[in-house]
């Protein structure tokens, strides 16, 4: 499957000149710095860097873009800890459970967790790739609209785990969120719920309201508070406890691993880094022994969480590099800087260009090292926020995100999402409602619906059409054996105490 | 003092009906939404193709809402008045309430301001009256903070980044 002659052709290729490693430090930096800013995006930064790339040969561009993709991979990570923000979908699944860690004053270990998980979710995607990026690439091609709606429900169920203590108003939250992201423009070209504003035809601006739902509605509640951690004495920034989060992540190796190997997996799929989290959190919470942790601050759903998002980057790339398809706005981005240097990616580029193909995935894995060493520092400087009081960092978030949602949408309909989003997020909050919940929703609404929008197209209306599907078939048997295993486990477990209970 | 000292309570023969009043407006709020969304969405287009999620999603949501309004309500002791109802939150503290409700007045106002006057003034304007309103008394800090965020932000945005902002300062010739 490794093509030898092209992987020692790759390795001079980077050992021969230094030039190619100067952007690696410069675009990691870039990647983690823009997602400190709540509304910037990953393709908003390479989007701004993209005048640089013609003046860099077409390796080091690379290497460049994806340095940056790396970086803003665990970036995401840090607003998602610290404040609640998850300044992509790609980290809603990591305010699950980090925030309540950093309200509890383990920020210093969840930012170690997240970085350690980040890491190794990358490695673990890119020496996939090194060994199977054209049959990867060949699978991605065979999945289509059925499989894409299994993998939609996939996330949905997520809303059933993530019920809080009520299930109606779990699932009344996800309903919502469902509905909101259908709002805008239909397939045949149907204005829905738009109220006549020509600006909501293209849907709820998504990041905008996932910050607005998550972040500002948090903001509300801390304000009259002092610091975002009332006690001093947890309010500190140490070395120490970074890694010992590091420590705690090698601990978990079974979580890191699926999350890896899942976010892998989806993130070969368009939109995949945005659901590949969340599938990654919702399946570790189910296999684990105690659910009732997640949520609360547990350190297994920032681990879960980030192995897939980040594991999701290598996944896509073997999409972008195999058959020129990109998977979200990042690769959309790389594309164009492929064409550039009058590159085409797909097929003909891996083969054509196997040494470049493989000096990309070696640069990466050597990134992962450099991230560990730069995120690190980043981290340990990103960790003050708790101790900036929260008088000035609430309107400094509040303003960001607002001039952040602007940019990002290019009108005024990000900021009114924000702020409408942050009122409808306090209440939801107040009457105990599960907003992730919402989010999911939000997040998979339009997805689901455009994927059973072509299934149907494609069954013609017969179920059994999914019977002729074995990809399709398979992710519907692991859905359900996902979905029925706790509770047969639960049930094992009563049996066997009943049992013992009988025999004492 | 309570936002709420009193839950809402009706009275049926000898019993009283607590009913979480808010909780209750809020989730109807929702359903009457959803409700509205399908028929929006419904006479928009009623095709297959358009309704294939909506439907179904907006007949869920209703029947959910059911439960959920069914929990607004609690059946009550008679003799029972002060603290007792159908809500198990905390109840808000008048202070609380301002606060957050001026929170969400000025991020309105910033929302609209900052693509009508430009971020420039309205951001400045929007942290110094949040800062001061959260109790910052410093005159120097309420001035310089503000300043230097715009200023840096502003700059970042429009020069940095190349995404044009509206701005007072330059839009008017200032």
């Amino acid at each position: 499957m490794i093509d030898f002659a092209a992987l020692l052709t790759a390795v001079h290729l980077l050992g021969s000149s230094w030039q190619p490693w100067l952007v690696v430090v410069p675009g990691i930096l870039i990647g983690l710095l823009v997602h400190a800013v709540p509304g910037l995006t990953t393709s908003m930064a390479l989007a701004i860097c993209l005048p640089l790339i013609p003046y860099m040969d077409f390796l080091t561009a690379l290497i460049f873009m994806t340095a940056m993709y790396a970086g803003a991979v665990y970036g995401v990570a840090i607003p998602a800890i610290l404040l609640n923000i998850p300044g992509s979908a790609a980290a809603v699944g990591t305010t699950f459970d980090g925030f309540p860690m950093a309200r509890a004053g383990k920020h210093n270990e969840a930012l170690g967790l997240a970085l350690a998980a980040s890491c190794f979710g990358q490695a673990v995607a890119y020496l996939l790739l090194l060994g199977t990026a054209g049959p990867i690439g060949a699978f991605a091609i065979k999945l289509g609209p059925p499989e894409m709606l299994v993998l939609s429900l996939w996330g949905i169920t997520l809303i059933g785990t993530l019920r809080g203590r009520h299930l109606s108003r779990g699932l009344l939250a996800g309903a919502f969120g469902l509905l909101l992201g259908t709002v805008g423009l239909s397939a045949r070209g149907a204005p829905r719920g738009t109220f006549g504003f020509d600006l909501l035809l293209d849907g709820i601006p998504v990041v905008p309201a996932i910050v607005g739902l998550f972040a500002a509605a948090e903001l509300f509640n801390l304000v009259g508070r002092d610091y975002i951690i009332e006690d001093l004495s947890q309010r500190s920034v140490r070395a120490r406890l970074i890694l010992n989060g590091v420590r705690e992540a090698v601990r978990h190796p079974g979580v890191l691993v699926r999350g890896a190997l899942l976010g892998s997996g989806i993130g070969i799929v368009p939109g995949g880094h945005a659901i590949a989290n969340l599938l990654s959190y919702s399946e570790t919470r189910r296999a684990a022994k105690d659910p009732e942790k997640f949520g609360t601050g547990d350190p297994r759903g920032i681990l879960a969480a980030e192995s897939a998002n980040s594991s999701s980057e290598g996944g896509s790339m073997a999409t972008l590099l195999a058959l020129g398809i990109p998977t979200g706005g990042a690769t959309a981005v790389m594309l164009v800087a492929f064409s550039m240097h009058n590159i085409t990616g797909g097929p003909s580029f891996m083969r054509d260009h196997a040494d470049m193909v493989y000096a990309v995935i070696l640069s990466s894995l050597a990134q992962v090292g450099v991230l560990a060493v730069v995120g690190f520092a980043f981290t340990f400087v990103a960790g003050f926020v708790v101790k900036v009081r929260l008088r000035m960092l609430v309107p400094t978030v509040l303003s960001l995100a607002v001039i952040g949602s602007f940019a990002l949408a290019h009108n005024i309909a990000g900021p009114i999402t924000l702020a409408v989003f942050a009122v409808i997020g306090w209440f939801l909050k107040r009457f105990d409602y599960p907003v992730s919940a919402a989010v999911i929703g939000l997040l998979l609404g339009r997805r689901t619906e455009g994927d059973l929008l072509r299934t149907y197209q494609m069954s013609g209306g017969h179920l059994d059409f999914l019977l002729t599907r074995p990809i399709a078939l398979t992710m519907l048997f692991l859905l359900t054996a996902s979905i029925l295993w706790p509770y047969l486990r639960s049930s094992r477990t009563r049996a066997l105490t009943d049992l013992k209970g009988t025999v004492d | 003092m309570s936002a709420s000292p009193t839950p809402f309570q009706v009275r049926i023969d000898d019993r009283k009906i607590a009913v979480d009043l808010p909780h209750f407006v809020f989730a109807t709020g929702i359903a009457a939404w959803s409700g509205w969304f399908c028929w929006n969405s419904w006479r928009s287009s009623p095709d297959v193709e358009n309704l294939i999620l909506i439907v179904p999603v907006s007949a869920g949501a209703v029947l959910l809402y059911l439960f959920v309004a069914a929990s607004c309500f609690k059946i009550i002791d008679i003799d029972q008045t002060e603290g007792s109802g159908a809500s198990p939150r905390e109840p808000l503290v008048r202070a609380d309430v301002i606060k957050v409700a001026v929170s969400m007045a000025l991020l309105a106002a910033f929302v609209v301001a900052g693509p009508t006057i430009g971020f420039d003034v309205a951001s400045f304007t929007y942290m110094l009256a949040m800062m001061a309103f959260l109790g910052e008394r410093r005159i120097l800090v309420l001035l310089l903070v503000p300043l230097v965020f715009s200023v840096t932000v502003i700059y970042c945005f429009s020069s940095l980044l190349g995404t044009p902002l509206p701005l007072f300062f330059g839009t008017f010739g200032l």
